[in-house]
């Protein structure tokens, strides 16, 4: 018994003595349930490193919007917050950030900081959010039915005939195999993967300051008509018309899709969790030539007013290090300092450098009311490219998003 | 001394008094906990609904008294009414299927008969699946590339291309209907046999020496009787239908083309996806005296007609 007390006490002195002396100080931070892969390790590899220490929390995709929110009514908020980058300027125009204008220039990198990110951060001059994670849209394709249907394995298609051609070739194989998935009923998925298509021909579904809907283009027309025309020629599986975006990965990993737009995000969790799937990546092309890509991803975003301002900064230079920066490339984020991806990368999946390419040129829409316009299941972008890409009134369909989309943009708060 | 002689006179009074007092008070003791509980869970958050629908209230940052300003755009708000329309075409419809397969079945377990403990419990069983859960099963189920349903179809060979039957309105509404009667109707069931049971049974008798068919038997005996139940199962069906959410958002997501948005998933995307709390509240606020009003009226077309009873 007093054996016990003794050692209680001597566990109650070296707890105690342990608080004391690290005098650290430990920062909280939230990252969505995308980032459940690369973070924990950054977080880990971070607090190995330093005596401030970095409390990490993983939440739901759908719901970290509504729970930062409600803390922050709270009292409650996280120091900091990596945060879908579109959600940047809406965040900033609440109020509800620190401004970090003068700490981001005063990087010796900052100009090679991925620009998408760095714009979406920006709001009214001043920045409040700097890049943290990367994902660029791409199109993949199963190497292993492009051989069975007599194609060319090695060659992905450059622009959207040859898309279309492919992918009946390979649905011509018969049987499970289909030439073409994409999310039906999914915005966020289409707007990942769908508008490069129509950014690599010369349109925009917005103006470049997001302040008018630009959706009557021939450009969007014309890769309304691709995505139509192969789902008349049941090129594309009955599932797709529904899909929220819950098989937007898991259908090609299937492996009896031939072509399928996705992101970086799929090439690490192919080669993890599907070694079987041979598989290759190039760029979403344009109408005759050209690609573009969504450049996607968190950004970092500090909560306005937190008193862990230093152990953030510390934090955010580590994940900026070539040391952080491989540690994201590894576990599914692309490096998001242009001028060291290459290093990052040097070590992994020769794949990652086409996506790393797409993201340096990769474009974001900028808007305040992004969630409403196009993530909202039953937003205008969302109801507009389900009834486009199956429906039977295409030019009612743009209409009625484009009056629907500008009247969302109007009627938005303005400060 | 004078305080003694003033006090002296009053004593059996006073104490009566006190006896009364003492005795509402250990009542009001006893409902207290209740009370609380209704104080904390409804009367509060509801006066602070009500106080935020006057708000401007977003998300983040500040919020500002705008007055009526949310009722005003309310009022244009045409996709609120169209859900709400919806929603009231839902309950019509979900309802009288709820009763169409309830009452039959009520009738059919509420006489003893081999097995019938077996038949309550296996038409009851779904009622006590959550509906998110019940909704996640059916959302597989309905599933057209790996589902049941329509790949089943195919493989027997009833129809030659697979059917998604959430990608059209018409479909995808039955199947919504399909799946809250499987959910609720064993409910319905076990409050209708309850009133079904006290219906004392020599007034059936009587009415068969008489000479009453079976159909006159239930028109002027049964139903009557049965007034005050079916209020209640009508009540609990109309504003759990009214109320619908999980299934519209978990299944379809208010698809297909938004064409099922209820006004609870209106509400919840104003409030949780635009971030307009104060907006959001106000719409409760429609919702809320909408749904009183029907209840009120329910219960004055099922009110006791004078005179019996």
């Amino acid at each position: 018994m007093r054996n016990l007390i003794a050692k209680l006490a001597l566990a109650a002195a070296v707890l105690g003595g342990g608080i004391s002396a690290a005098a650290a100080e430990t920062a909280n931070i939230w990252v969505r349930a995308d980032g459940s892969n690369f973070m924990p390790r950054i977080v880990d590899a971070y607090n190995k490193a330093h005596t401030n220490q970095i409390k990490l929390d993983i939440i739901p995709n759908a719901e970290i919007i509504p729970k930062y929110g409600a803390a922050a009514a709270g009292g409650t908020a996280p120091d900091a917050l990596s945060l879908d980058l579109i959600y940047t300027p809406s965040f900033a125009a609440a109020g509800q950030l620190e401004d970090i204008t003068d700490w981001a220039k005063s990087l010796p990198y900052f100009s090679s900081l991925s620009p998408a990110h760095v714009k979406t951060g920006t709001y009214k001059d001043h920045i409040y959010g700097l890049p943290f994670s990367a994902d660029a849209s791409v199109l993949i394709w199963n190497k292993k039915l492009f051989k069975q249907a007599g194609l060319d394995p090695e060659k992905g298609p450059t622009n959207w005939a040859e898309i279309a051609a492919d992918a009946e070739k390979v649905n011509a194989l018969g049987g499970n195999v289909k030439g073409f998935y994409f999310s039906g009923n999914c915005g966020g998925c289409n707007i990942f993967t769908f508008t490069p298509l129509i950014w690599a021909s010369g349109g925009d579904i917005l103006s470049e300051d997001g302040s008018k809907a630009t959706l009557d283009s021939p450009q969007l027309r014309g890769a309304i008509d691709l995505y139509r025309s192969m789902v008349k020629k049941d090129l594309v599986p009955a599932g797709a018309q529904t899909d929220t975006g819950a098989n937007f990965f898991a259908a090609f990993a299937a492996g009896n899709i031939g072509i399928s737009p996705s992101g970086a995000f799929a090439i690490g969790a192919l080669n993890t969790q599907y070694p079987d799937i041979d598989y290759g990546v190039t760029f979403l092309p344009g109408k005759d030539s050209g690609w573009s890509s969504f450049a996607g991803g968190d950004n970092f975003v500090v909560t306005k007013g937190t008193t862990k301002l230093a152990v953030v900064k510390e934090f955010l230079d580590f994940a900026y290090s070539l040391e952080g920066q491989t540690i994201l490339a590894k576990y599914g984020s692309l490096p998001v300092r242009g001028d060291i991806a290459k290093e990052a990368l040097k070590d992994l999946d020769p794949r990652y450098q086409i996506a790393a390419e797409a993201m340096a040129k990769g474009r974001t829409p900028y808007s305040v009311v992004f969630n409403d316009l196009i993530n909202s299941a039953n937003g205008p972008w969302t109801q507009m490219i389900n009834e486009v890409f199956f429906g039977d009134d295409v030019d009612g369909a743009i209409a009625n998003a484009q009056e629907t989309m500008q009247s969302i943009i109007d009627q938005a708060p303005q400060k | 001394m004078t305080s003694i002689a003033a006090a002296t006179p009053a004593p059996p009074r006073a104490r009566k008094l006190v006896g009364a007092g003492r005795r509402q008070w250990i009542g009001l003791l006893y409902v207290a906990p209740a009370v609380a509980l209704v104080v904390v869970f409804f009367l509060i958050p509801l006066g602070m609904t009500a106080w935020m629908s006057l708000h401007n209230w977003p998300l983040m940052g500040e919020h500002s008294f705008i007055g009526l300003g949310n009722y005003a755009a309310i009022l244009r708000d045409t996709r609120f009414w169209n859900a709400l329309k919806f929603t009231g075409y839902y309950t019509v419809i979900v309802t009288i299927a709820i009763f169409v397969v309830a009452f039959p079945l009520a009738l059919f377990v509420e006489r003893p008969r081999p097995l019938t403990n077996l038949y309550r419990t296996m038409f009851f069983m779904p009622a006590v699946v959550g509906f998110a859960s019940a909704s996640l099963l059916w959302s597989w189920l309905l599933n057209v590339d790996s589902g049941l349903f329509s790949p089943a179809a195919y493989d027997l060979g009833l129809i030659d291309r697979k059917f998604n039957l959430l990608a059209t309105f018409q479909p995808a509404f039955w199947s919504i209907i399909a799946m809250v009667v499987w959910k609720v109707a064993g409910f319905t069931m076990i409050i209708l046999m309850a009133g079904l049971q006290s219906i004392p049974q020599d007034l059936q008798e009587a009415a068969v020496i008489d000479g009453a068919g079976p159909f006159a038997r239930f028109r002027a005996i049964t139903l009557p009787l049965m007034r005050r139940t079916l209020a209640l199962a009508l009540i609990l069906s109309v504003a759990g239908s009214i109320l619908a959410f999980d299934q519209f958002y978990i299944i379809l997501r208010g698809g297909p083309r938004n064409q099922t948005l209820t006004a609870v998933y209106w509400i919840f995307n104003q409030s949780f996806v635009s971030f307009k709390l104060g907006y959001g509240a106000a719409l409760s606020m429609v919702l809320l005296v909408i749904l009183v009003a029907l209840s009120l009226v329910q219960l004055w077309l099922l009110r006791k007609p004078e005179g019996l009873d």
